[in-house]
C-alpha cells in the first residue's frame, strides 16, 4: 500500500514526525517499509501491509490510526469518528438473494452534478500513488478508497433505467452459462466477457435482471460516467471475502476494490464512504445530494474477548501489570474493562476485523509495548535428545562415501517424465516428480566427466540422498517415517551412487570402484536384512528408508565433524583447458618444488596443477604434471595457451631439468 | 590425484552441524512427508481455504487421481510441527530440516524446491524470550560469533503473536558483521494449531520458527545462486 505522507498528515496532525522517522516508527511497531519515495511532488512510503491488517490498514486512515496508536495522540481529523447522517430515499431499490453474500448494500442519488477535471490537489494525490485522474466522478470513487478503504462505484442516473419510479439494483448469482461483459483489462480497449460458472455474485439491474458487473471484482460498461453525465449514482456495498476471493482468482483479476472485500473490510464502512463521496463531489462536480438506500441485512459485531494479564506475560515473556496492558489496548481504539482482577475484557474497534481472540490482543501489546523490551532467556544444555536413525546413518554412509572420494550432490525433484504427473507443473519438462535418483546421476557424471581437469580428479564419483516418490496401491502402507502414506503417493528415502571414468558413457572399469563403495557402505551399517541394490551402467541405488528401518535406533549421535570454513567463488562459464608436462628431474628434487617452478610461468590462468605420474630410474625422477587453465572472462585459445606452455618450458629448463 | 577426499554438500554440512547445534539444547530432529496432504499443509495449520493467506504460498498440487485426498508437495516443513505434536503430545522441542517446495519462476535467490528448517518448542510456560535467547544461541553458533536477534511484528498464520526474525553479528571479519538481516518468521505457535494437534493452549504454549537453509548458505558462504545447490555441478560442490 502506497500512502501519501501530506494525506496522512492531514489526519495524524502535527504529532506526525518526519517520514524516515515514520518509516521507522512503522518498522518497528507495525509493518515493513519497501521504500519511501518522492512521486509528484509529494512524499510517498511504500507500506507492506500484513495480511492480517489488510483489513483496516489498506487506506490513508487506517495507517494514520496505526500511526496515532504507535505515538499515543488521537488523530486531528478522523474520518470515521462519527457516524455518518445520510438521507434516506426511495428512488432506489435493492434486492439481495443471498444476504450472507451481501450483508450490506448502499446507494446513493446526486443530481445536477457537472463531469469535468478533478482540482489539482486531488490529481496531485491520485498522482502520487501512481493513479492516473480520469475525472472528478470516477477520482472521486479512487480518492475515497484510498482514504478509508471502501470501494465505490458510480453509474449515470440517466442510463440506467428508471422502472416504476425507481432505480432497481439485485444482487444474486451468475447462472450457469450466463456472460457478463465487464470493463477492458490490461491495456485492451474491448470489454472482457465473463461466461459464469454460477458460483460469482452479479450486481444486475433488477428490472431488465441485465448483469451490470462481477460484484465486488469487477465493473461493467452499463451506465458509465461519461463527460454528459448529469445525475449520478453511487455504489457502497460489502461483499462476502471468500465470494469475492473465489470468483477474483477463477478470473485473475486482482485489483484494488477485490483486494479489500477479499481481505474483509468492515462491513460498517459503506454509510462514511457515502458521507465521504458526497462531500467530496459537491465540492469537484457540484450538484444536490437526493438521498441513500442503505440494505443492512447482517451486522458483525466484534467479540468480546477476555484477555489475561498472565496470560500475555505468559507468552511475550514481560512482566506488564493490568493497568500498562489496558492502556496499550486503549491506544488501540478498543474498548476495555475489567471483568475481574487479571482478567481485561476488550472489543476491538469495529474498523478492526483481526481482533478476534485473546491472543490477537497479546499481540498487540506486544509489539506497541515494544518487541525490543522482550529479554533472552539463554538455552539450558539438554544432550538426552531421541537421536533421527534417518539422520544418523544417512550422516554415516555420507562419511564413509567422502573418504572413497565420492563428491554429494543434491538434484531437482522434478522429472521430464517419470511416474506421477504433477496437477500444475512449473515447465513441461519438469511435470513429474522422480521415482529414483538414477536418472539424475546419470546426468550428474556425462556432466561432470567434461571437469574431470578442473576439478583435478581421475573419474567422476558421486552419490545423492533423497526423497523418492512412487504410487502404492489404495489402502497404503506404513511409511518408512511412520506415518501413513494412504494417499495413493508414497514416497521413501533413496541412496544412489555413481561412478564415471570414461567420456563415451559407462565401461566395466566402473563396476570395481562402485562395488568397493557398496562394501564399504554395508560394513558401515551392518544392517541385518539383505541390501538390495539395482545396478546398471555405473550407477547403484537403494531404498535407503527399508535399510535405516531395519536397524537400530542408536543411543547418541557422533561427535560432530571437524569443518573447515569454505570459501566459494562463482564458477566460470568459460571451458578450462588442460596440458600436460613430464619431464626428468634429478633425484630428490621434490614433486612440489617443481610444482612451483612450473607456477610462476603458468601465470594467473592457470587454476590448478596436478601431479598424475611420478617413477625413478637412474638416478632421475619422471614427474607428469596436468596443468588446468581457465578465465573467469573469456573462452581461451590454443595459441594463447601455447605461448604459455612455451615459457613454462623456458623456465623448468633454466633450472636443468629435461622437458621429456 | 585420485585418493582424495569426496566433498559434501553444503545442504547437508549445514543440515548437520545445525542438528548437533540443537541436539545439545534439547531439540530432536523430526521428519515428515514431502508427498503432504492440504489438511496438513494447510488447513491444520490455521490456513483455510478461499483465504488470503493462502496466496502466501503458490503450490504444486498432485493430481486427484493419483491421491484419496488432496496432496501437495509440502511447501514449509510447518506441518511436521502438527504431525509430531500429534502423536507425541507436549511438551516436546523439535527441528525439523527438509526440502520443501514452491510453483515461483526461478532466479538466483528462488528455487521452486529448496531446504528449510523449522524450529518448535512446546512447553509449560514458554514465551517468545525462550525463542529470543534459542535463536541467539543458534546464530552465534552456527556463524562462529557472537550474534544478535531482533523481533519486528509480522504475520504468519499459524502463530500469534507473529514476528519478523533479524540477526546481527557482532564479531568478526565476516561480510555478515555488524549488520541487521532480516533471516526468518517466527512467533508463538497459534491456539488453533495447538488445538487441532491435541495440545490444550491452556496449559501448553511455545514458539515455532522456519528460515530457509539454502539462505543460511548464501551468508554462511557467500553463495550466489541459489540454483547451484541443485545443479548436481561438482565444481560448486567441491568448493565446499
Amino acid at each position: 500500500m502506497i500512502v501519501n505522507y501530506n494525506w496522512l498528515k492531514e489526519y495524524v496532525g502535527a504529532a506526525l514526525p518526519e517520514p524516515t522517522e515514520v518509516a521507522q516508527l512503522l518498522t518497528a511497531h507495525a509493518f515493513e517499509i519497501e521504500e519511501v519515495e518522492e512521486v509528484a511532488g509529494e512524499t510517498v512510503i511504500d507500506v507492506d501491509v500484513l495480511p492480517n491488517r489488510s483489513s483496516d490498514c489498506l487506506c490513508h486512515r487506517g495507517i494514520a490510526r496505526e500511526l496515532a496508536t504507535i505515538l499515543d495522540v488521537s488523530l486531528e481529523k478522523d474520518p470515521l469518528q462519527e457516524s455518518p447522517v445520510l438521507i434516506e430515499t426511495d428512488k432506489i431499490s435493492v434486492n439481495i438473494t443471498d444476504t450472507e453474500a451481501c450483508p450490506r448494500f448502499t446507494a446513493s442519488l446526486v443530481t445536477g452534478i457537472k463531469v469535468g477535471e478533478s482540482p489539482d490537489w486531488l490529481k496531485t494525490r491520485l498522482e502520487s500513488l501512481g493513479q492516473r485522474s480520469i475525472n472528478n466522478i470516477v477520482d472521486a470513487t479512487n480518492y475515497v478508497m484510498y482514504a478509508i478503504g471502501q470501494p465505490l462505484h458510480a453509474y449515470d442516473a440517466d442510463l440506467f433505467p428508471q422502472v416504476d419510479g425507481k432505480w432497481q439494483f439485485g444482487v444474486r448469482y451468475g447462472n450457469e452459462g450466463e456472460v457478463v461483459e465487464i470493463l477492458p483489462e490490461g491495456g485492451s480497449t474491448e470489454p472482457r466477457q465473463i461466461t459464469c460458472v454460477g458460483t460469482e455474485l452479479l450486481i444486475v439491474d433488477e428490472s431488465s435482471n441485465t448483469p451490470i458487473g462481477l460484484a465486488g471484482v469487477k465493473g461493467g460498461q452499463f451506465a458509465g460516467v461519461h463527460t454528459g453525465t448529469t445525475n449520478i449514482i453511487i455504489e457502497a456495498a460489502h461483499f462476502h471475502p471468500t465470494v469475492t476471493r473465489k470468483t477474483a482468482r477463477r478470473l485473475g483479476i486482482v485489483i484494488d476494490a477485490s483486494k479489500r472485500f477479499e481481505n474483509e473490510c468492515s462491513r460498517e464502512l459503506p454509510p462514511y464512504a457515502q458521507s465521504e463521496i458526497i462531500e467530496l463531489i459537491k465540492q469537484t462536480a457540484g450538484g444536490e445530494y437526493q438521498g441513500t438506500i442503505d440494505v443492512y441485512a447482517h451486522k458483525k459485531e466484534n467479540p468480546a474477548v477476555d484477555v489475561r494479564v498472565s496470560k500475555t506475560n505468559a507468552l511475550l515473556g514481560l512482566e506488564l501489570t493490568q493497568d500498562q496492558i489496558r492502556d496499550i489496548i486503549i491506544r488501540t481504539g478498543s474498548a476495555v474493562s475489567e471483568k475481574e482482577p487479571g482478567t481485561l475484557v476488550c472489543t476491538g474497534p469495529w474498523e478492526r476485523t483481526d481482533l478476534l481472540i485473546e491472543e490477537d490482543f497479546i499481540e498487540e501489546v506486544g509489539r506497541l509495548y515494544g518487541l525490543d523490551n522482550i529479554t533472552s532467556v539463554v538455552p539450558a544444555t539438554d544432550v538426552a535428545v531421541v537421536v533421527n536413525p534417518r539422520q544418523y546413518y544417512s550422516e554415516k554412509i555420507r562419511q564413509t562415501l567422502l573418504g572413497l572420494g565420492f563428491s554429494e550432490v543434491i538434484t531437482s525433484s522434478f522429472q521430464k517424465k517419470d511416474q506421477i504427473q504433477l496437477r500444475n507443473a512449473l515447465a513441461s519438462d519438469k511435470s513429474y516428480v522422480r521415482s529414483s535418483l538414477s536418472k539424475n546421476m546419470h546426468q550428474v557424471l556425462d556432466a561432470n566427466f567434461f571437469h574431470m581437469d578442473l576439478l583435478g580428479i581421475r573419474s567422476v564419483q558421486t552419490f545423492e540422498i533423497g526423497t523418492v516418490f512412487d504410487k502404492v496401491n489404495a489402502g497404503g502402507r506404513e511409511g518408512a517415517l511412520g506415518y501413513k502414506t494412504d494417499d495413493g503417493v508414497s514416497e521413501h528415502l533413496s541412496l544412489a551412487v555413481g561412478v564415471r571414468q570414461k567420456g563415451g558413457g559407462y565401461t566395466p572399469k566402473d563396476d570395481a570402484p562402485l562395488q568397493a563403495a557398496i562394501t564399504s557402505i554395508e560394513e558401515t551399517v551392518r544392517a541385518n536384512t539383505p541390501f538390495k541394490w539395482s545396478i546398471e551402467k555405473g550407477v547403484a541405488e537403494i531404498d535407503l528408508s527399508a535399510v535405516i528401518d531395519s536397524l537400530p535406533v542408536p543411543e547418541s549421535y557422533d561427535a560432530p565433524v571437524e569443518r573447515t570454513a569454505a570459501t566459494y567463488s562463482p564458477v566460470s562459464p568459460y571451458p578450462a583447458m588442460a596440458r600436460d608436462i613430464a619431464l626428468w628431474v634429478s633425484e630428490g628434487v621434490t614433486d612440489d618444488a617443481v610444482m612451483q617452478a612450473i607456477k610462476e610461468p603458468a601465470g594467473d590462468l592457470c587454476v590448478r596443477i596436478d601431479l598424475f605420474d611420478e617413477f625413478t630410474k637412474d638416478g632421475r625422477t619422471s614427474y607428469a604434471f596436468r596443468i588446468v587453465f581457465q578465465s573467469q572472462t573469456k573462452t581461451l585459445t590454443d595459441v594463447e595457451i601455447g605461448e604459455v606452455m612455451d615459457a613454462v618450458n623456458v623456465a623448468v629448463e633454466e633450472q636443468g631439468w629435461e622437458v621429456r | 590425484m585420485s585418493n582424495q577426499p569426496g566433498h559434501q554438500h553444503p545442504l547437508t554440512q549445514m543440515i548437520d552441524e545445525i542438528n548437533h547445534i540443537f541436539a545439545e539444547i534439547g531439540f530432536a530432529f523430526a521428519e515428515g512427508p514431502e508427498a503432504e496432504t492440504e489438511y496438513y499443509n494447510f488447513d491444520q495449520l490455521n490456513v483455510p481455504k478461499d483465504h488470503p493467506s493462502r496466496d502466501m504460498q503458490d503450490t504444486f498440487w498432485f493430481k486427484d487421481t493419483d491421491v484419496s485426498e488432496p496432496t501437495v508437495l509440502r511447501t514449509q516443513t510447518s506441518p511436521v510441527q502438527a504431525r509430531y505434536m500429534e502423536k507425541h503430545g507436549a511438551p516436546c522441542k523439535i527441528i525439523v530440516p527438509g526440502k520443501v517446495f514452491r510453483n515461483e519462476t526461478t532466479d538466483a535467490t528462488h528455487e521452486a524446491q529448496f531446504y528449510q528448517l523449522e524450529g518448535l518448542h512446546i512447553g509449560k510456560g514458554i514465551h517468545l524470550g525462550h525463542m529470543k535467547g534459542t535463536l541467539e544461541h543458534f546464530f552465534s553458533k552456527f556463524f562462529s560469533g557472537k550474534t544478535e536477534v531482533r523481533l519486528r511484528p509480522s504475520f504468519f498464520p499459524f502463530v500469534e503473536p507473529g514476528v519478523e526474525v533479524d540477526m546481527r553479528l557482532l564479531e568478526g571479519n565476516s561480510k555478515l558483521a555488524g549488520k541487521w538481516i532480516e533471516v526468518m518468521g517466527a512467533g508463538m505457535v497459534h491456539p488453533n494449531v495447538l488445538r487441532n494437534s491435541g495440545v490444550d493452549p491452556e496449559h501448553f504454549s511455545g514458539y515455532a520458527f522456519g528460515i530457509g537453509i539454502d539462505r543460511l548458505g548464501v551468508m554462511k558462504y557467500g553463495i550466489e545462486d541459489i540454483r547451484d545447490l541443485y545443479s548436481g555441478d561438482l565444481r560448486f560442490v567441491n568448493q565446499f
